[in-house]
């Protein structure tokens, strides 16, 4: 990364400055090229002037040594042209009373802005004035360049997630900035949040051509490092100087890679961008509505689709993506924490919603090297809204089902209608007489000098199996006459008769609601 | 209502052998088919490592008869079976010592098309493709599938617009260009010309690259297959540039005809004034 910044004022700034002014200044040639770059401001005679030029300067002149000789002037102009000097301002006066018409045409075929002043000052006056707004303008340059990048540093080393780093960089920037993959993914946003929506609306399109063209006031810097190319890192907007807003993109991009570099491979931005916009679907906080434009410009197909939301237990986030990259799914996926993944699938309506999560969820089976994940799902729904409850449902039915996923005959897809009494007793969790319900119940078996957290299991499978003996036996590896005994201190200790069946299920739903507290 | 083509690429790693390879694109085609792909098409070689790495006879054994091989008929079955429309790339023998670099179609009830051998054959570093390989004159084979009216361009083709062109004088809707090609050479073409050549012939390309350095060289295959449409725009996201990957996109074949009344390249072309281009 280069900063090939210079802090400039251009010709037509010049031009308006008040003592300039007073010279009565008139552009004779090149007036379509008034924006270029003043760097310098430099006081010329001779006439082979472009050798002692290094491109950007203002040349002042009062043409003294060029009266008279045609062919020198055309030389001085083209002379300066060569040496891609910024502009030339020739006094009024003893040498030419009026604009030099052979200067102006040969300024003007090269498109050199020519300035004659018709009340000619010292030159020293605006040599003094430019050059230390010059100065200042370089002194402020480099004061934000180092107070950004001390404030970006400082955030880095305090360890701070990559959206207050972005939220820094959109404060100074004063608009919406972007952060975007190679694929034009956006994976994180900052700024005000109207205007991020109005820039994420019609992303993909303007992602191509941003920073194409001049003054269009999008300004991108390339992340990447150690060979590899990332992203890039856009200011969608910016209404400072151009120099300024390159500078800033390009603070914000070291800062960025130095924060990708040392936050090592925990979580790539492609799964933090996921997870926060999963979670705020989730949690409801945002209207999802508002959520649709990052959920495009993440690359997830919106219009006219299928939305199925599922949550995988025991998952692996990278995993699942890549499952997902196999079967060519278009999808997100979170981590929830708590040892659950959301997965968020965008379907074409025309395809069958359920045989396809099914056929994921077989596919995960198969791919897996630990285990098998449970997978849990809401109903389809062909409505973006629909998606926030989609997911709770999905991660409600996950929650219920996290324990005795051995002992049940679980299809798949786990759905709200397969978690029966779990899932009703899930949602009752915290309620304080279901809690006291299920201590009083099983206070046999939890409490006392000799509890035995074996009997708890036993119990456990032998309801959930539906009070299968053999069953329960077989999961548990011991004989049948071995859980007989263990059965009847289940009974003894608890004090019930476990082939009644309103006993049975009283210390079902005890355990249940005793298994959700443990979670 | 307008026609969509579900369409499908898949690219992925050498995976040490041949079989377990033709296992890894058995499964990419019922995994296309569940999500009601019509047509699905491998990256070059699929079968294979890229083995033009290296110049070694021994790999003279990987080109099959095309269609009478056991590779396209193994393929004719789950065609057959799940009802998609196949194009696979592959080595094929003629006879003993013609060989070709060859893309076999495959209908989606199971029947052999036809084939197109591939025109333009490189011959640069790790690309030692003349080694193995006869030029191919096919004379620019369109196949009229279930699925639609498809063309392949394989490889190196890519850099050369007249087949394309022939393609799309023939009537192509997509053409499929199965590449294997390393990051190092050419990775800024890769989204240059294939949107371009879609531009140009007003058509769908489905671009397909393998993944992942195999062990005959350094050649880096960087993947990020893709969908273009005929304004150049991306179908869906580009693919990943190391993970194996199966892309289905919906194709609107309305696009294709919006913007050949847009843009009359077909009519304004002037076929009467490029015969320097075929002046040998």
């Amino acid at each position: 990364m280069t900063t090939a910044l210079e802090p400039v004022l251009s010709v037509r700034q010049v031009l308006t400055l008040d003592r300039v002014l007073a010279g009565e200044p008139e552009v004779v040639a090149g007036a379509g090229h008034l924006d270029r770059p003043v760097r310098w401001v430099h006081v010329a005679e001779a006439a082979d002037v472009g050798v002692m030029l290094s491109g950007g300067e203002m040349v002042l002149t009062t043409g003294v040594l060029l009266a008279g000789d045609e062919e020198k002037q055309v030389e001085y102009i083209r002379s300066l042209y060569r040496a891609e000097a910024a502009a030339v301002v020739l006094g009024l006066g003893r040498a030419f009373p009026a604009p030099p018409d052979v200067m102006r045409r040969a300024a003007e075929r090269c498109g050199l802005p020519m300035v004659v002043l018709h009340r000619p000052f010292p030159f020293a006056e605006l040599t003094e004035e430019v050059q230390s707004r010059l100065v200042r303008r370089k002194f402020a340059t480099v004061s934000l360049s180092e107070s950004v990048r001390t404030a970006l540093t400082g955030l880095i080393t305090a360890g701070a997630p990559l959206q207050r780093l972005l939220d820094e960089i959109a404060l100074h920037a004063g608009c919406p900035v972007v952060l975007a993959n190679l694929a034009h993914r956006v994976l994180a946003t900052a700024g005000e949040r109207s205007a991020v929506d109005d820039v994420l609306r019609d992303w993909e399109r303007i992602a191509r051509q941003a920073g194409v063209g001049e003054g269009d006031r999008w300004v991108r810097a390339e992340l990447g490092g150690r060979g590899e190319h990332w992203g890039r890192i856009v200011l969608c907007g910016y209404r400072g100087d151009s120099p300024i807003g390159r500078l800033l993109a390009e603070r914000a991009a070291e800062a960025l890679v130095l924060h990708r570099m040392l936050g090592g491979a925990a979580h790539s931005w492609e799964e933090q961008s996921a997870q926060s916009l999963l979670t705020d679907l989730a949690l409801g906080v945002v209207p999802p509505r508002q959520l649709l434009p990052r959920a495009r410009a993440a690359g997830l197909p919106v219009n006219r689709r299928t939305f199925v939301p599922l949550v995988i237990r025991d998952g692996d986030p990278v995993a699942l993506d890549r499952v997902l990259r196999l079967l060519g799914l278009p999808g997100l996926v979170a981590e929830l924490g708590d040892g659950a993944t959301a997965v968020l699938l965008s379907l074409a309506r025309d395809q069958d919603a359920a045989a396809l999560a099914a056929y994921f969820a077989t596919r995960l089976r198969t791919e897996s090297e630990a285990g098998a994940p449970v997978v849990a799902a809401a109903d389809a729904c062909t409505a973006w809204e629909g998606v926030p409850a989609g997911l709770r449902e999905a991660r409600h039915v996950a929650d219920a089902v996290a324990e005795h996923t051995a002992a049940l005959d679980l299809p798949v897809v786990v759905r709200l209608k397969d978690v029966r009494l779990r899932g009703l007793v899930r949602l009752l969790r915290d309620n304080p007489h279901v809690q006291s319900f299920a201590e009083r119940e099983l206070d046999g078996l939890l409490c006392g000098p000799d509890a035995e957290p074996d009997l708890l299991a036993v119990l456990r499978t032998y309801l959930a199996t539906g009070r299968n003996k053999s069953r329960t036996a077989q999961l548990h590896h011991v004989s049948r006459p071995a859980l007989y005994r263990r059965l009847e201190a289940i009974q003894v200790r608890l004090g019930v008769d476990l082939d009644d069946f309103e006993q049975a299920a009283s210390v079902h739903i005890a355990l249940l609601a005793h298994d959700t507290q443990h979670r | 209502m307008s026609r969509v083509i579900r369409a499908a690429v898949f690219q992925t790693a050498w995976t040490g052998d041949k079989e377990s390879m033709i296992q890894v694109h058995e499964q990419a085609v019922r995994d296309a088919a569940a999500q009601g792909a019509q047509v699905l098409c491998f990256q070059e070689l699929f079968y294979g490592p890229y083995f033009c790495q290296v110049q070694d006879s021994a790999f003279y054994e990987y080109a099959e008869q095309i269609p009478d091989g056991p590779i396209v008929k193994r393929f004719q079955a789950l065609a057959k079976e799940h009802g998609i429309v196949l194009v696979l790339p592959m080595y094929e023998e003629e006879q003993p010592g013609v060989l070709y670099n060859t893309a076999a179609v495959i209908d989606a009830d199971g029947s052999y098309l036809g084939k197109y051998r591939k025109t333009h054959i490189p011959q640069v570093k790790g690309f030692w493709e003349k080694f193995y390989f006869r030029p191919g004159r096919s004379d620019w084979p369109v196949f009229d599938t279930k699925a639609g009216r498809i063309g392949v361009y394989i490889c190196y083709d890519r850099h050369f617009p007249e087949g394309w062109r022939a393609l799309g004088l023939a009537g192509a809707e997509i053409v499929f260009n199965p590449s294997a090609t390393s990051r190092g050479l050419s990775a800024y073409l890769w989204q240059l010309e294939q949107p371009a050549a879609a531009v140009a012939n007003e058509y769908f390309v489905g671009a397909i690259n393998r993944v992942g350095v195999e062990e005959l060289g350094d050649n880096d295959f960087y993947g990020t297959s893709y969908f273009v449409d005929p304004e150049a725009q991306f179908v869906g996201e580009v693919a990943s540039d190391k993970e194996t990957e199966l892309l289905v996109r919906d194709l609107d074949m309305a696009k294709l005809r919006e913007v050949r009344d847009r843009w009359q390249f077909y009519r304004d072309r002037a076929p009467g004034a490029y015969t320097p281009l075929t002046t040998p």
